[in-house]
């Protein structure tokens, strides 16, 4: 909101348009306020008038100066009069919007010295005002002609701006001449003139033009002051808000703690009342019992006097002597009452009136209030969902918070492994306790769900449980398939394999390029690889360090043991379900051999893709386009095969002899050593003198090309032209017992272009 | 040593010309056809001698080979002489179309009455290049040398006898071992006289037999149904023993249709045979050459 008033509002650009316009287009321009200030009661048009006369008027009574009063108010009258036919149709125009500026600006003349100013100031200018007035008549149509010219220029401004500008440019060019010093007494602009004779002869002048940069210097510091608290102020008042809103929360925690503490004194207070008041009622019905049944043993026992005192009396009304004392000896009457006599009366009262003295309890409440003062036991902590990289594979940083205020002295923290098999009880749980409110665990399995759980501990005693929250350890590192890396000058296929039972998210390759100098090492990352393989481009004749992270939701994994890819050339590996039972790779990888030929004895094991016929095997080359080059050392006496094939070659055929093979044949006849080019079983006839020793092969899937080469003389032997519809892979066989030694990783020879 | 152009013609961005000059070498007027390529207007390029075979003049390898697409290609100054002096006025030069005219054998007679003109040996190995290299641009240290049959022949004894003179050597159906063969016998007789152990300096199969200079990679082209093959002119398979017994590497191709669609039928000696491994032979030399 401040922005809005302060940066937003036409008062602020009152002040700055109006004086660029007017440097733009005039030298004097910068004087134009100050024209207009000093001027005001001879040069203000008659639009401001009403204002002008309404605010001297008040001022005028405030100061109580009413005689001057009429003598101005005619004076103003008179001069409007005169101006107004002169400004007929500009009036409605610009009335509305001038209004203000002239306000303040009169405003803060007048505040210094009203009614000097419009009285001094009026009194010898009202001379040359006549003057001045006919000079404004015949400057009339040439400011029609400006004020249409300022109207073009500043058509970046509002309606409002062009008609002030225009305005002002008229007053000023009225009163051009009029001030060109400022008197730094009076604070105003006067005329070179009065500075010499008139009024301001003794006070401190300067040049106008200095005195407006020195005055525009002030305020352009004021404006930076201000907009600086302004900016402080903003950052106070959005504090405040926070410190509004924090306030209501404290206020409304209080107030809850309040509700709940008094409520469970004024229930422990009711429940009381209502037991002692209960004890009480039952008392009084047994006293009243007692009584009562006290009562009816008298009436009882009065009863049976009465009726024994009857029956006595009948025996004294016998008049009959020996009768009477028969009667009296045997009647039962007179055992009654004998017995009836023995009984002692207990008159006695059986309860007493007073109940038994009962104290008010209210301990329970005071222990109640008491508990409310010291600390109760704190509520259950939450327990936060796992953060991005916070787990290793090995650990994990755990974290939870508590909602209320309680006071909590340590936490306990349980955790578990999280387990699909029904007997997960058997699982131990760990706990342990902790100040904080986090914790790192150590010595966990890799990419495994742990669950945790967490209760806060005071001397009051143990929170209910958090719930519990699954975490997940970061993965172990993955291990690069060494062996089975495929590269060649652009690009390189690397593989590898989790070490971790669980499935992870996702592997991040990260390659960094070897350079000469050990500190600038480029990496840079491919992440998001679903599967563990990848084909990655790179740059020839260069040293690669290629790592792999695993990744969960629980972060990634340390980096996998590098390896290192020199991309010098292309490197394949031998893929060893290809091969033959009979052919065996020696332990550096890339030397095969083949002992016997027949060996019916034992049955050896056939995989399903490897060859059955043909003692054969295939490399696996990288699929990249481009051009592959390798070398096959071969003995002089050795038979066998070598070339491309597809990958789905027929393992029942020999290489050549079909058309998904292209390969060069060596073989012995009795009157020299052979050689075929061999592919559907076709060869041309081709006769060579120097048994090659070395062959390079080169495949160059680009200029659909496949060369054989007597490596060791540059000699070009064959050159099979086709187009592989598929990616191929490296052949080798061997059809006499012997080795061959395959080389890979060699810069393509330049000899071998054509 | 004034060349006069006798004809020029642009072909593939280049121009084939050919040119006559005094020879001093063979005391007659010769022509050679000669390939510019386009490099060789801002370049100085290998050149690579053509020696014909029996009968032809410069033009029949210009006009039948179609080798310029490929000269042009990469950067190759090709040199087609002629086989033999001409008009030289040698009682029975014209008499048979194996020797004589058009029949030089690259050899230097020294017989009579060949002995002043029949020097086509130097004149392939010397005159004819520092003609070639002082007339265009060419770098004298890149030369190579092919031939057809006789010129085939021509080929592999210049290339043999002079060690490292030739960065690689190639032949379309060459005469391996004229001294055991009809022409051969016939010429040699004839250019060198009855003395068979002086053949063997100009017999590219005993050349071989001791050669032991720089390395030489030979390729040879024969077509599989080559009249002069079956006819014993050639005998290919001596020089190819030779060469697997020194060691010397030759990359032999016997050249038959490879599809099942033509009957088993093979290129014969013919210049369509040249033009269909022209290509070849050029890339084999472009590739010592340019290296």
């Amino acid at each position: 909101f401040y922005h809005m008033d302060l940066y937003g509002s036409k008062e602020r650009f009152d002040i700055f348009p109006e004086e660029l316009s007017g440097r733009g287009d005039r030298s004097l321009g910068d004087t134009r306020r100050e024209s207009a200030l000093s001027s005001e009661k001879v040069q203000r048009p008659q639009e401001v008038g009403y204002d002008l006369e309404k605010e001297v008027a008040e001022l005028a009574k405030m100061y109580g100066l009413d005689e001057d009063r009429e003598k101005e108010l005619e004076l103003l009258e008179g001069h409007l009069e005169k101006v107004e036919s002169r400004w007929p149709s500009a009036r409605t125009e610009k009335a509305g919007s001038q209004g203000f500026i002239y306000n303040t600006s009169k405003s803060s003349s007048l505040l210094k010295d009203p009614s000097q100013s419009t009285k001094q100031q009026g009194l010898p200018e009202e001379a040359s005002q006549g003057e001045n007035q006919s000079k404004a008549r015949a400057d009339d149509e040439a400011e029609s002609n400006i004020w249409s010219r300022e109207g073009l220029s500043s058509s970046g401004m509002s309606d409002e701006w062009n008609s002030q500008a225009v305005l002002e440019e008229e007053e000023e060019e009225e009163e051009e001449e009029a001030a060109d010093v400022f008197c730094s007494t009076c604070k105003i602009p006067i005329r070179a003139f009065d500075k010499l004779f008139g009024e301001h002869k003794d006070h401190e002048v300067a040049q106008l033009p200095s005195a407006v940069e020195s005055e525009k210097e002030a305020i352009h510091k004021n404006m930076c002051k201000l907009e600086e608290q302004i900016a402080q102020m903003e950052n106070v008042a959005s504090h405040l808000e926070e410190i509004f809103i924090t306030v209501e929360e404290n206020f409304g925690r209080q107030e809850q703690n309040f509700e709940v503490h008094y409520n469970d004194a004024v229930q422990v207070l009711a429940q009381k009342y209502e037991e002692q008041l209960e004890a009480l009622g039952e008392e009084k019905r047994q006293k009243l019992e007692t009584l009562y049944e006290q009562l009816v043993n008298c009436g009882k026992h009065l009863d049976t006097c009465k009726e024994l005192t009857d029956e006595t009396q009948e025996l004294f009304l016998e008049n009959d002597k020996a009768e009477f004392m028969k009667t009296l000896i045997f009647s039962p009457h007179n055992y009654r009452l004998e017995e009836f006599l023995k009984k002692e009366v207990n008159l006695e009262l059986s309860t007493q009136p007073d109940f038994e003295e009962r104290v008010i309890d209210v301990s329970e409440v005071e222990q109640l209030m008491n508990s409310i003062n010291a600390t109760p036991a704190p509520c259950a902590p939450v327990i936060n969902p796992q953060a991005p990289n916070a787990a290793t594979g090995t650990s994990l940083r755990v974290c939870w918070g508590l909602f209320s205020d309680d006071t909590v002295e340590c936490y306990q923290l349980c955790y578990k492994p999280v387990s699909n098999e029904r007997h997960s009880d058997e699982q131990a749980e760990h706990t342990l306790k902790v100040k904080e409110t986090y914790c790192t665990i150590t010595g966990l399995l890799p990419n495994t769900q742990y669950e945790f759980w967490v209760s806060a501990l005071n001397a009051s005693g143990i929170s209910p449980p958090s719930e519990r929250a699954v975490y997940v350890t970061a993965p172990s590192p993955p291990t690069i398939k060494n062996k089975r890396i495929q590269s060649c000058e652009n690009a390189a296929l690397v593989c590898w394999e989790s070490r971790d039972i669980n499935p992870v998210d996702s592997y991040t390759v990260e390659l960094s390029k070897l350079t000469d100098e050990e500190n600038d090492i480029i990496t840079e990352s491919i992440v998001g690889i679903p599967n563990c393989e990848v084909l990655i481009h790179l740059q020839p004749t260069q040293k690669y360090h290629i790592c792999v992270r695993a990744q969960n939701l629980g972060g990634s994994s340390e980096r996998s043991e590098p390896v290192l890819i020199h991309t010098t050339g292309t490197c394949f590996y031998l893929n060893d379900d290809t091969a033959h039972p009979l052919l065996a790779i020696l332990d550096d990888g890339f030397t095969i051999s083949c002992d016997e030929l027949e060996n019916p004895e034992c049955d050896l094991p056939v995989y399903d893709n490897s060859f059955t016929r043909c003692i054969a095997i295939l490399g696996s080359l990288i699929p990249f386009p481009g051009k592959h080059y390798w070398e096959v050392e071969v003995e002089e006496d050795t038979e066998y095969r070598t070339g491309v094939a597809f990958e789905n070659t027929p393992r029942h055929g020999h290489l050549g002899a079909n058309n998904s093979s292209w390969c060069m044949r060596h073989i012995i006849t009795p009157s020299r050593h052979k050689y075929e080019f061999l592919h559907s079983g076709m060869t041309p006839d081709i006769r060579i003198t120097v048994p090659p020793r070395r062959i390079g092969i080169l495949l160059d899937y680009e200029n659909c090309r496949l060369s054989f080469f007597n490596a060791d003389i540059a000699q070009h032997l064959h050159t099979f032209n086709t187009r592989f519809q598929h990616y191929v892979h490296p052949c080798f066989a061997l059809e006499t017992p012997g080795i061959l030694r395959i080389h890979t990783g060699i810069t393509t020879p330049p000899w071998t272009a054509l | 040593m004034a060349l006069k152009q006798v004809s020029s013609n642009k072909c593939f961005e280049g121009f084939q010309k050919v040119f006559e000059h005094d020879s001093t070498e063979l005391k007659c007027k010769m022509k050679f056809g000669i390939y510019l390529p386009p490099k060789a207007e801002t370049a100085k390029c290998p050149v690579l001698y053509w020696l014909s075979g029996l009968t032809c003049t410069e033009q029949n390898f210009i006009t039948k080979a179609g080798f310029q697409q490929a000269a042009a290609g990469h950067g190759l100054i090709v040199v087609a002489p002629d086989t033999s002096p001409r008009g030289c006025n040698i009682e029975g030069e014209d008499e048979s179309w194996d020797f004589g005219t058009g029949a030089g054998f690259y050899v230097d007679a020294t017989e009579e009455p060949w002995k002043t003109n029949y020097r086509m040996y130097s004149y392939i190995k010397d005159e004819l290049p520092k003609l070639i290299n002082a007339n265009f641009p060419t770098d004298p240290e890149r030369m190579s040398v092919f031939g057809h049959s006789m010129g085939g022949h021509g080929a592999l004894i210049l290339a043999l006898k002079n060690p490292g003179k030739y960065k690689s050597v190639s032949a379309f159906a060459p005469i391996c071992n004229p001294i055991q063969c009809q022409w051969g016998k016939k010429a040699l007789g004839g250019y060198l006289g009855p003395d068979a152990s002086k053949w063997e300096a100009y017999d590219a199969t005993q050349l071989v037999k001791s050669y032991s200079g720089s390395r030489l990679d030979i390729l040879i082209d024969q077509g599989k149904d080559d009249q002069f093959l079956s006819a014993g002119q050639l005998l290919p398979d001596n020089f190819i023993a030779a060469c697997t017994e020194q060691k010397v590497p030759v990359v032999f191709r016997l050249q038959q249709a490879s599809c099942f669609c033509s009957p088993w039928l093979g290129y014969d000696h013919s210049y369509f045979f040249i033009a269909s491994f022209i290509n070849d032979h050029i890339k084999h030399h472009a590739k010592y050459l340019n290296a």
